[in-house]
């Protein structure tokens, strides 16, 4: 019925002939290749190993690995068993379906339909499997884009409560680096400056100077500020003081260093989720390392016009910032040369050589994301760059002039340092 | 591509090598590593990519490497050419117990897929390729991953896998439901997919897990009767730092667990 006819034949003539595979019984398993070509009733006519076989009712499907074949298969009632005609190259492929009657086109436009499916589902499946891998590494980049947006609204959701207890923690972490002192002559003074800048604000301030020669001072969440006894020593008026607490007062009003605690905080995260860090840590490793922050350039210039306007609205003289931030710019290694001489030993250009090393390291420490500089020199947080100094200069000349000076003996305060 | 017709002779019972007999000028590729010994006047050449294309410009080359890193093998292959004047012989040796299979790829149509891992040396002329698993659950379940190997060209091709090797030539449309893993290597005429045990209770304490994989003719299939990673479990699972632990087959609750506690330590 099926099967017409077995002739011994040539070949199957003219160019509507497809090359593929035959299988079938008393033909060898791996198959044979053959030639096939569409008959105008419907039928298939193959030619294999010089004989014809002939076929009526042929099935049309996509079959074999990854259904990337297009089958045609009928059964042969004189060999009981089943003949698969495999059409292989796409050339064939074209010229099969090209020529197929009528009745077929449809099935073989299907088998292809099934073909490309699978071809999708496979895609659509790695596509999938893609998107997953790929989506810590996607919020990573829109976070490196939106950090201070979102790290403005996280920190909008900080009371200032919340902000102190981190400030306890801060304290309580410098107080293990250094010696911290809350009472003196030089805490007074600091105090007594820092409460005109601070007037009205929610934050609970405390005033303490540090043991240590660095020009620095510095601002941690919830209102604790620390100036380094450097600092003071290298000031000489009270008015250069004030300059200095009211940038470190105003990154604290500005809650920068919580900021900055965000985006590193929001960076980590996502970095261990991206790379499968998810080992804890995060949260008190954020923290230990608040102190150690740096600020952007952007903060550092807000910073500069909002400590500029605190010190304008206490009454004090703004120029002194101005006459600091110059000192520090001088001072290079954040050791004046005149108190080296007067300490004998930082003069030395070995020592000062380190220290001028350390704040390099200390700066590239700094371009790299989460920063350990340990204890951060005023130099290498707060570069005083040329346009920041510019800056505030142009913002100065518009600036009303004629505050009194502050009325704290500066000598007093100075002598009142331990000396060394 | 010319096509380099080797004579062949595998030694050996459950730790094979094959040795090859090159005629001058004839050459084979190897996988880097597992070449055993060879005579005098054979020229080892290492070649970057698959050693198919020798004048494939470096893009093909570095493609052909790539496929090969994909596929698990290593980023060289090694070409042992006969430079002498009379017939020498090359070793290629099996790495863990198993069966290597002689494959002629003309007689397949030229075309062969097998797992990955699973090549071990051929005539010069046959390239190695990778052949997707398309079909996701067969990806997922069919115990041979989403990459495989796709053998072409008209030459020798030795391939090797473990235990023993049955080799099964389908009928048009004759199916066979093996345990997943099994499968070595089959003709591309052959449809490969996964069927579903059928019976919660199978799945869970059957210990052949939750599918099988169908292999429907026509074509030829070989399958392995010992999947290396089965051996290193059963390895790991006596061995004595390992505490016994068993992951057997992904039977939720088979015979590594309770057997380990009711069987001692005799399996």
């Amino acid at each position: 019925m099926s099967v017409v006819a077995e002739r011994a034949l040539p070949a199957v003539a003219g160019d509507k002939s497809f090359a593929g595979r035959l299988f079938g019984p008393a033909l060898a398993g791996t198959g044979v290749a053959a030639e096939a070509c569409w008959r105008a009733d419907g039928g298939l006519r193959v030619v294999a190993n010089g004989r014809e076989l002939l076929a009526a009712a042929v099935k049309v499907e996509a079959s074999g690995f990854n259904a990337e074949r297009v089958r045609l298969s009928w059964y042969d009632d004189a060999a009981a068993g089943e003949y698969a005609f495999f059409v292989e190259s796409p050339e064939a492929r074209a010229i099969c379906g090209q020529n197929a009657p009528a009745a077929h086109a449809a099935k073989l436009r299907g088998a292809l339909a099934a073909q490309a499916r699978t071809d999708r589902r496979f895609r659509l499946g790695w596509g999938v499997i893609g998107a997953v891998v790929l989506l810590p590494f996607l919020l990573l980049a829109i976070f490196a884009f939106n950090a201070d947006p979102l790290a403005r609204w996280v920190v909008g959701h900080v009371s200032p409560e919340q902000e102190a207890v981190l400030g306890d923690m801060t304290l309580a972490q410098t107080r293990a680096q250094m010696t911290l002192r809350d009472r003196g002559p030089a805490v007074d003074a600091v105090r007594s400056i820092g409460e005109k800048l601070t007037a009205g604000s929610p934050h609970h301030y405390r005033w303490f100077v540090a043991e240590r020669d660095e020009l620095n001072a510095f601002a941690a969440p919830g209102g604790v500020v620390v100036v380094f006894s450097g600092l003071i020593r290298a000031a000489k008026t009270p008015e250069e003081l004030a300059g200095v607490l009211a940038h470190e007062v105003a990154h604290a009003e500005l809650r920068h260093s919580l900021q900055a605690m965000a985006k590193s905080l929001g960076l980590r995260a996502l970095v261990s989720l991206a790379l499968g860090d998810l080992a804890g840590g995060t949260v008190s490793d954020g923290i230990a390392r608040l102190g150690e922050l740096k600020y952007s350039r952007d903060a550092e210039n807000e910073a500069d016009r909002e400590g500029l306007r605190r010190l304008l609205a206490a009454g004090i003289d703004p120029r002194g910032m101005v006459g600091m931030f110059e000192t520090l710019a001088r001072s290079e290694g954040g050791v004046l040369p005149d108190v080296g001489k007067e300490k004998g030993n930082a003069g030395d250009p070995a020592s000062e050589k380190t220290d001028k090393a350390a704040a390099k390291d200390a700066e590239k420490a700094a371009e790299k994301k989460p920063v350990r500089v340990a204890p951060p020199a005023f130099l290498s947080t707060h570069p005083p760059t040329e346009e920041r100094l510019a800056s505030l200069r142009q913002l100065l000349a518009t600036a009303p002039t004629g505050q009194a000076p502050l009325a704290i003996d500066w000598a007093a305060v100075k002598a009142s340092l331990p000396q060394k | 591509m010319a096509m380099d017709v080797v004579d062949y002779e595998v030694f050996g019972s459950e730790m094979q090598y094959v040795e090859v007999e090159l005629d001058p000028g004839e050459a084979a590729v190897g996988e880097a590593g597992a070449m055993m010994y060879m005579q005098d006047g054979i020229q080892m050449d290492t070649v970057f990519g698959d050693g198919s294309q020798q004048s494939g410009g470096l893009f093909g080359k570095l493609l052909g490497a790539g496929k090969r890193l994909v596929t698990g093998e290593g980023l060289f292959t090694t070409i042992f050419h006969n430079e002498g004047t009379a017939k020498r012989r090359v070793a290629f040796a099996a790495p863990y117990p198993g069966k290597i299979i002689a494959i002629n790829l003309a007689e397949l149509g030229g075309t062969l897929i097998c797992q990955k891992d699973a090549f071990l040396c051929a005539a010069r002329g046959v390239s190695l390729g990778i052949a997707f698993q398309k079909k996701l659950g067969v990806g997922f379940f069919g115990g041979e991953g989403f990459v495989m190997q796709k053998l072409e060209g008209d030459g020798m091709a030795f391939v090797h896998a473990g235990g023993t090797l049955k080799a099964k030539t389908l009928a048009p449309g004759e199916r066979i439901r093996v345990d997943t893993g099994c499968v070595v290597a089959f003709q591309p005429t052959v449809d490969f997919d996964i069927q579903y045990v059928g019976k919660i209770k199978s799945a869970i304490f059957g210990g052949e897990g939750l599918f099988f994989a169908t292999l429907t003719g026509p074509g030829k299939v070989w399958l392995q009767s010992l999947p290396l990673s089965r051996l290193a479990n059963r390895i790991v699972m006596s061995a004595p730092a390992a505490g016994g632990r068993s992951a057997d087959q992904g039977s939720l609750l088979g015979a590594g667990v309770l057997g380990s506690i009711l069987g001692g330590d005799d399996d």
